[in-house]
């Protein structure tokens, strides 16, 4: 019998298929978490020991035995840590609002208006998705330097919106398509304006839809670093990407500190994929990336 | 308030990329105040289109649209007073069914108190009382149902519309749903319109059914006149199940006067319609409950193909010797076999005859007053 014939099941006994499919999956699953697991758990391991723990004997060593905030301490007392912390935050919040907005609006615009050149500007849209970053940082860079704007959160905050809204616009105008216009005109027979429908009705119902375009704008903010370094010039402006790089070339600063830091810079995703985890779920599914 | 709806020769295209498409066509009727209407047709005929166009969801392209003295045609949804019952049902996911069926309320502003009364109330009526504090998402596909006329209900609206709001239902659900429907309608005083695809629901409820042909007007009628007095082929064709058997004859010439002379048949035809019409082609419907077995003037020979039990009743699919297809329903026909051939009469009121347009020339009526005018 050649491959692909006779009926399911045939040459392999449905059953043992099926122990084979679970078993599968256990050790994919497992070599997944062994990948992902082991590079944060050595961060953890020696940013919470002091380094004289960590390097005892000549060895790295991973076994936490005692926790110390020495680590932390040095940060804050020796780096801009806080600072680089606070930029970061400021830009993060101010694109994840400004990229969800705009993709809030084009994406209704895009499915609840007929308009010439429609499929060419949601094309356009996808296509800018596909620049890397670093296409945009010089081009930007030449802008924000003509308009005297180079050293500013809001020159950040436009370049991240940048590199994020042509995701968040493509996610929501896939997410408005999933929304029945028919609720809108029921609204607005029973005497809603579109203004109050949007708010009333509209928003509401897209809430996973924008929820998850404001968390994936929040990451591309969140985790740049090329913007950064290409927009902001002085240090007290750095991101704490660009800061926490900046560490690795100090003397007075090692593995221990570098390990504390990329802890603090874990910390923000972490807690939203713990609260908002059934929201990205839903948004993403919708736009077809399960 | 209930009020009466005028449409004046409303048209309305569709204009994508170069082609337009032209929905409805030179409507023109008046929806009685207080009504009950039903827009009938098959899909794509333009009932849906015409029945947004009354809710304000879509603006004519030509012709004016009027509720009682007032011009509506520009007018925005939000101004008219219209209720509307949508096909996809419409529940507003993130709001209870309280909240749902408050919401033109709200919106309104009458006050919570008052609002939460008139909701109790309609609850009651429609059956849903324990469903109100629910979340759609929690509802079955029937219950759902049952709540989307509910905002309609504490509305009071001047014309409550409906859009196929049975189309996924099962048939025990739509018939009791049917009957909420109606209640609804004696209830309400608004003029209520009707899209549907389904001629029983169109039959069963209506006081007037508008029938559309690819944005015509076909017949604009009472369901019982639609049925007895088809004024086209295409009425004919599509009101009633199974469909009107189409019979074609010509116009003859006999020894007894003029006749219609088809395949195994020649029924009398009166002289002062068909004089002018000698030679020409024309055919001849009869319903087919108007078959029998027994008795009829007429005869036809029927070779059944396909026989089917409804209840009491039984369908024969068959067809005659030129091999027309040809239905016939009735209760005797328990123990007839495919392949059988059955010698079927009819009578001359039961038919109609349209001519080669498609208009009906004339009903049975005149037919048979006229065969029995004549000594035989």
């Amino acid at each position: 019998m050649a491959l692909g014939e006779g009926a399911a099941g045939s040459i392999v006994p449905q059953r043992f298929q099926a122990r084979l499919k679970r078993a599968a999956l256990v050790v994919v699953a497992a070599l997944v978490a062994v990948f992902v697991t082991v590079p944060v758990y050595v961060m953890v391991a020696v940013a919470v020991q002091s380094p004289t723990a960590v390097f005892s004997g000549g060895d790295v060593n991973l076994i936490v035995e005692s926790v110390t905030f020495r680590n932390f301490a040095v940060l804050f007392q020796e780096t801009n840590t806080v600072r680089y912390f606070f930029n970061s935050l400021v830009v993060t919040a101010s694109s994840t609002v400004l990229s969800t907005a705009l993709a809030v609006g084009a994406g209704y615009g895009l499915t609840r208006f007929e308009f010439t050149g429609k499929t060419l500007a949601a094309r356009v849209v996808l296509f800018a998705y596909m620049f890397s970053p670093i296409v945009l940082a010089i081009p930007l860079y030449v802008i924000f330097y003509t308009l005297g704007l180079l050293d500013s959160y809001f020159a950040l905050t436009m370049a991240l919106t940048a590199i994020s809204a042509p995701f968040t616009i493509w996610l929501m105008w896939q997410y408005f398509q999933t929304v029945p216009i028919a609720l809108e005109e029921s609204a607005w027979v029973r005497g809603a304006s579109r203004t109050r429908t949007i708010w009333e009705v509209v928003l509401p119902v897209a809430r996973p839809g924008y929820i998850s375009a404001a968390i994936f704008a929040f990451a591309v903010a969140w985790n740049d670093f090329t913007m950064s370094r290409v927009v902001m010039s002085s240090e007290e402006m750095y991101t704490i990407t660009v800061g926490a790089s900046l560490f690795l070339d100090r003397v007075s600063i090692g593995w221990g500190e570098t390990m504390a830091v990329s802890l603090l810079i874990c910390i923000p995703p972490f807690l939203i994929a713990v609260f908002l985890q059934n929201y990205l779920l839903q948004g993403f599914n919708v736009g077809g990336l399960e | 308030m209930a009020r009466p709806i005028h449409f004046d020769t409303v048209r309305k295209e569709y204009r994508t990329a170069g082609t337009t498409h032209v929905a409805v066509d030179g409507l023109s009727l008046s929806i009685p105040e207080g009504s009950f209407t039903t827009l009938v047709g098959p899909s794509g005929c333009g009932k849906t289109t015409t029945l947004r166009m009354i809710a304000g969801l879509e603006t004519p392209t030509d012709g004016q649209i009027a509720f009682g003295e007032e011009e509506v045609t520009d007018q925005s949804p939000q101004d008219r007073n219209c209720a509307m019952v949508f096909q996809s049902i419409a529940l507003y996911p993130h709001m209870s069914v309280r909240d749902n069926i408050g919401y033109g309320l709200k919106v309104q502003g009458v006050p919570k108190a008052d609002r939460d009364d008139r909701i109790d109330e309609a609850a009651e009526t429609l059956q849903i009382t324990e469903q109100l504090e629910k979340m759609p998402a929690e509802l079955s596909g029937g219950q759902q149902q049952r709540v989307a006329p509910g905002s309609a209900f504490v509305q009071d609206p001047d014309v409550l519309l409906l859009d196929e709001p049975m189309s996924d239902l099962d048939a025990k659900l739509k018939s009791e749903l049917r009957v909420e429907v109606q209640r609804l309608h004696q209830e309400l005083d608004a003029t209520v319109v009707y899209v549907t695809h389904d001629q029983t629901e169109a039959m069963t409820m209506s006081d007037q059914v508008i029938l559309l042909n690819e944005g015509r007007l076909a017949q604009f009628a009472p369901p019982g006149e639609l049925f007895d007095a088809p004024v086209s082929k295409y009425v004919a064709e599509f009101i009633g199940t199974p469909s009107t058997n189409m019979l074609s004859a010509t116009v003859e010439r006999t020894d007894e006067g003029l006749a219609l002379v088809g395949d195994g048949f020649e029924v009398t035809a009166p002289s002062d319609r068909f004089r002018d019409r000698v030679g020409e082609s024309v055919v001849l419907g009869i319903r087919p409950q108007y078959l029998s077995t027994d008795g009829g003037r007429y005869g036809l020979v029927v070779t059944a193909e396909v026989v089917e039990q409804l209840g009491t009743e039984f369908v024969v699919h068959g067809h005659g010797p030129d091999g027309t297809p040809i239905d016939a329903v009735s209760s005797a026909f328990g123990d007839v076999d495919p392949g059988d051939r059955l010698a079927v009469g009819f009578d001359a009121e039961d038919l109609f005859v349209f001519g080669d347009d498609g208009r009906t020339i004339c009903h049975g009526d005149a037919l048979a007053a006229d065969a029995r005018s004549q000594p035989r």
